[in-house]
């Protein structure tokens, strides 16, 4: 199998990648229609097969669950999830073969060999469908060609599906139709009815394309999502420690700081981020990542392109085939920094002393998703879909920081990211190394130590304008904005 | 220790009720009456209509039969002024009329001895014609005058006659501003001198110098078979500080609710539910079972719930009520493994929950704890007619104008715009079960509804249910094990079980 992307023209390359639109609610009006009657089988019942499994389930659709053998006879995690739901449980020849619609939600690691062993299973004209591309993209999964190949990708975590859709709303969500195995035209209809399903469609869909997703998903789990926060916080703590800080005070400002600046970024962009600062902070946070950008930018263009060009994945499939040899010892390596092995202090934090201590972070979070969000558009990435993976997921990824640090950042992210993830860190803890040297606790752990907050007028009003006038604010007000209308919650 | 603080209270010159049952004629009686006042307190009764606020006033003037209990330490010289007592003045008159044997005719009995026989202080009283302005009538046959003039000499007795308690049912009552006004400040100088009782409908009239209230409420007769009618009762259910402003503001909501005329807002006329068969059961589990691994939570439920059929479902924690509503309300992912048949749909034929959802309203603590949104209290109205938490639609013009006569049944119309989360825990309940009732669901589901809640706050939740199971066609089912919560007109009941 040849990476998909790699085998279309460039101009075919460029259709695909600038493929990203908002969808009107009015398109989704028929609603489930479309999978009404119909079988779903669900492969695999982790973090996302359960949970969209049971949203499709509510939403009056004909849902069950084909296991691997070993997993049915060992009576696994992910036998239970399904079982004590309610849920018909089977093997593939038992299910597959009755299935109008099969949801791959396997790891995208395993998909090359489960759809391998499905596909034969699967009923003239029936639909496959996914949750990421990479199988198709990046491994160039050929299809059979009287199946429909659809993806149906929620922005957030398995647990915020759910969650969304109890509460009456819905993720953000991607969809997408393989345009190679659309026989009977049908993938969108299929892909909206599915969405709808899930709740997406009160969140906001966006109509993608296999590519657009893949590259774009990939840069940004890998570079501002999972990659900036762990190294923002393994240099971090050292540099507070080093300082003389608590060790306690600066594990709690770490892990619970990303939430906290991140939730402002959801609310009002990377703007309102740095409006929470003094105007001296804002200043001092504004230079240091005009600083982090410059020394960073090569990394991110690197990452960008071994993503394009098909590197990125070459080398983690080979690491797939190597048993995953690098991907164990990096993790091996994150539990036994100090920050993982320092827990958070019984310090009280207030939310203004996150920012007010956490110049620097806020400075990491606004370079990083300035320089994802750019690195993706200079490479043909539509600014719809390059904000959704950077901005937008920030806040979700910083969460998973706040609950269990990085140990629990890297248990939730799929392998794809986390490989990614360690390939960033690995390059920029050096790269950052003498930037590093020159930062102080007044920008990390204790905030500015100023008499008084005065600043120069035309230096404020450069620094408001650039902030405001960053590409990532434009496109992200008007997201922001279909999103307010609908979401109102914290 | 109990009784020896009790005898220390006589000594002081409190007046002290102790379980006191007092009847009235037959038709009312105030039950178990607990309360104290001591000589520097000046208290306002309130409450509902109906529930014996100047019947216990009446009481502290002696009137009324103890049947049970004491009433210790009141003083000898009592004034009560009321509607009752100015009844019976006139009466007085009347007879004296029917009496007269000599075939004179009576001028009846002027004011000025009505007023200047009777009091200690002519001085006083002397002034206190003037300030009310009955100078001119001073020579008037007392049963000549106006209602509202007998009123005011029946004030001006019981203020010149300087008493150790002074009793006011309603003193206010139609007098006008001038009048008013001077009254209160009378009754403002006289703080220092004598402890007051009044009884007030309205909480905007209670003066400043007030320092406790005392609610009371119509007892719900536990109606037992056989019972005679034994007419309504009375039961004093809280005590106020006026120190204690979070109290003191539920306490007026509290009131206004019970007090208001306002009725529960009609469904949204623009926007009906679908109609459900009415031969049909609104609920229908068969043999209902819950299983986690070995562990059987409920086990073969046969249950129906007809349309119009109030139940009270209860049972001890782990007995697995909560679950057997999720079953109802499709939140429980066995409902797909169990015979349910929820308005006109047999689950898991294709049916969504939002399908169910909509015919249903539902308040739990669980709700409440998932209900951690920024959102106002309006739209939190507003989101029970999509049954969901925090709003992600525009809401209708229509709808808004029903979330406002929410908010205002409430006595929260001033709290539309805050937002819902920054309430008191006691608020925020009230405003879910609004919620629930937003749409007037077919099937109204109160899990523990007063869980958690401080007794005003329970009075407030329970007063706000009575209102709605009185202004709607909406079948409730309330569970809950406290039993003093009860809600009038339930008569079905279901008793689970804990399963070991
Ligand atoms: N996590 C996210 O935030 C997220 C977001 C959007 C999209 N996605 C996509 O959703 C898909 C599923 O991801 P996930 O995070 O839900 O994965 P997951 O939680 O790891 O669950 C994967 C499930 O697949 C089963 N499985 C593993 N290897 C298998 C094999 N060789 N054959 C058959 N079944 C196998 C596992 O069960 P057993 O091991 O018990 O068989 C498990 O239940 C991926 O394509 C991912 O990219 C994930
Ligand atoms: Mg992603």
């Amino acid at each position: 199998m040849a990476n998909y992307f790699n085998t279309l023209p460039l101009r075919e390359q460029l259709a695909q990648l600038a493929q990203c639109r908002f969808m009107h609610t009015a398109e989704f009006a028929d609603g489930v229609e479309a999978l009404k009657g119909k079988k779903m089988v669900v492969i695999g019942c982790g973090a996302q097969g359960l949970n969209q499994g049971l949203n499709l389930r509510d939403s009056g659709l004909d849902v069950s669950y084909a296991l691997r053998p070993e997993a049915i006879e060992q009576k696994r995690q992910s036998w239970k999830n399904a079982s004590e739901n309610g849920f018909v449980v089977g093997t593939y020849e038992e299910l597959i073969p009755t299935a109008d619609v099969v949801l791959n939600l396997t790891p995208d690691k395993q998909h090359t060999s489960v759809v391998n062993t499905v596909m034969p299973l699967m009923k003239e004209g029936a639909c496959l469908s996914y949750s990421h591309g990479f199988n198709i993209v990046e491994e160039g999964m050929k299809v059979r060609d009287d199946l429909t190949v659809i993806m149906v990708a929620p922005k957030c975590p398995g647990s915020e599906v759910r969650a969304e859709y109890v509460r009456g709303f819905g993720v953000p969500t991607l969809i997408a139709v393989h345009e190679d195995n659309d026989p009977k035209g049908e993938g969108l209809a299929l892909a909206k009815a599915y969405a709808v399903g899930t709740g997406g469609h009160k969140a906001g869909v966006l109509m993608s394309s296999f590519i657009a997703e893949v590259k774009s998903d990939l840069m940004g789990e890998q570079t501002i999502l999972c990659g900036m926060l762990q190294t923002g916080s393994l240099l971090c703590f050292d540099k507070m420690v080093e300082e003389g800080i608590d060790p306690g005070y600066a594990s709690r400002l770490i892990q619970y700081g990303w939430e906290t600046v991140t939730e402002a970024l959801k609310y009002g962009g990377v703007t309102n981020m740095l409006d929470r600062l003094s105007n001296p902070a804002k200043i001092k946070a504004f230079d240091l990542s005009e600083e982090l950008k410059e020394i960073m930018r090569p990394l991110y263009n690197k990452h960008q392109d071994d993503i394009m060009s098909g590197h990125f994945s070459q080398t983690m499939m080979e690491d797939w085939a190597n048993d995953d040899a690098n991907l164990l010892k990096w993790r091996a390596e994150t539990a036994e920094t100090n920050f993982e092995k320092t827990p958070a202090g019984d310090v009280e934090i207030t939310e203004q002393e996150f920012f007010d201590n956490g110049i620097l972070m806020v400075a990491m979070v606004k370079a990083g998703v300035e320089l994802a969000f750019e690195t993706m558009t200079a490479a043909g990435i539509i600014a719809e879909s390059a904000y959704y993976e950077s901005l937008h997921e920030t806040p979700l990824i910083a969460n998973t920081i706040a609950r269990k640090k990085l140990y629990e950042m890297n248990a939730t992210i799929s392998d794809t990211a986390e490989y990614g993830c360690y390939l960033y860190n690995h390059a920029c803890v050096p790269l950052l190394a003498d930037f590093m040297k020159g930062i102080k606790s007044d920008v990390i752990g204790k905030g500015l130590s100023l008499d008084d907050n005065g600043v120069d007028n035309a230096r404020l009003i450069e620094v408001n304008t650039a902030l405001r006038s960053h590409p990532v604010e434009a496109v992200g007000s008007v997201l922001r904005g279909y999103m307010a209308d609908m979401k109102k919650i914290v | 220790m109990d009784s020896l603080t009790r005898l220390n209270d006589i000594h002081q010159n409190h007046i002290l009720l102790t379980k006191a049952t007092v009847s009235f004629d037959d038709r009312f009686t105030l039950s178990e009456i607990d309360w104290t006042i001591t000589p520097e307190q000046h208290w306002v009764i309130t409450g509902p209509n109906g529930a014996g606020k100047s019947a216990l006033a009446a009481a502290l003037a002696g009137i009324g039969d103890i049947q049970s209990g004491s009433i210790q330490g009141i003083p000898n010289n009592v004034e009560i002024v009321s509607f009752e007592a100015q009844a019976e003045l006139i009466a007085q008159e009347l007879k004296k009329d029917d009496a007269d044997i000599m075939d004179v005719i009576s001028l009846g009995t002027p004011v000025s001895e009505m007023i200047f026989d009777h009091c200690q202080d002519t001085e006083l009283a002397q002034t206190l014609v003037e300030k009310f302005g009955l100078s001119t009538l001073v020579d008037r046959a007392f049963r000549k005058l106006s209602t509202g003039e007998t009123r005011k000499v029946m004030l001006i007795r019981a203020l010149a006659n300087k008493p150790e308690l002074l009793i006011l049912d309603e003193p206010f009552d139609g007098l006008d501003v001038d009048t008013l006004a001077m009254l209160q400040a009378h009754l403002a100088s006289l703080i220092d001198t004598v402890p007051m009782v009044m009884v007030l409908n309205r909480f905007d009239e209670m003066p400043d110098f007030i320092t406790h209230v005392a609610y009371l409420d119509k007892d719900r007769p536990e109606k037992k078979r056989g019972d005679k009618q034994s007419g309504d009762k009375g039961r004093l259910t809280l005590t106020v500080d006026r120190q204690d402003n979070a109290a003191f503001n539920e306490l007026y909501q509290l009131l206004h609710l019970k007090t208001t005329d306002l009725s529960v807002p009609e469904a949204d006329p623009t926007n009906k539910l679908p109609a459900l068969d009415p031969s049909q059961p609104l609920v229908k589990l068969t043999q209902a079972t819950i299983q986690y691994g070995d562990t059987v939570i409920v086990d073969k439920l046969d249950w129906t719930i007809e349309r119009g059929q109030h139940w009270q479902l209860s049972g001890p924690n782990g007995s697995g009520k909560t679950c057997v509503l999720s079953l109802i309300t499709g939140d429980h992912p066995q409902c797909y493994t169990n015979d349910i048949f929820v308005f006109g749909f047999q689950r898991g034929n294709g049916e969504s929950i939002w399908q169910i959802k909509q015919f249903i309203g539902y308040v739990s603590t669980n709700l409440q704890w998932e209900y951690r949104v920024s959102t106002s209290c309006k739209n939190v109205i507003i989101s029970g007619f999509y049954d969901s938490i925090g709003m992600y639609t525009k809401s209708t013009d229509s709808q808004k104008k029903i979330a406002d006569q929410w908010l205002k049944l409430l006595g929260m119309q001033d709290r539309a715009d805050q937002p819902f989360n920054k309430l008191s825990y006691g608020d925020q309940r009230l405003l879910l079960i609004a919620r629930a009732m937003v749409k007037h669901p077919p099937l109204l589901i109160l899990d523990e509804p007063c869980l958690g809640l401080d007794d005003i706050n329970r009075q407030l939740v329970l007063a706000l249910i009575e209102k709605i199971c009185q202004g709607s066609e909406t079948t409730v089912l309330y569970v809950n094990h406290h039993a003093e919560d009860q809600i009038s007109g339930i008569e079905h009941y279901l008793a689970l079980k804990k399963n070991n």
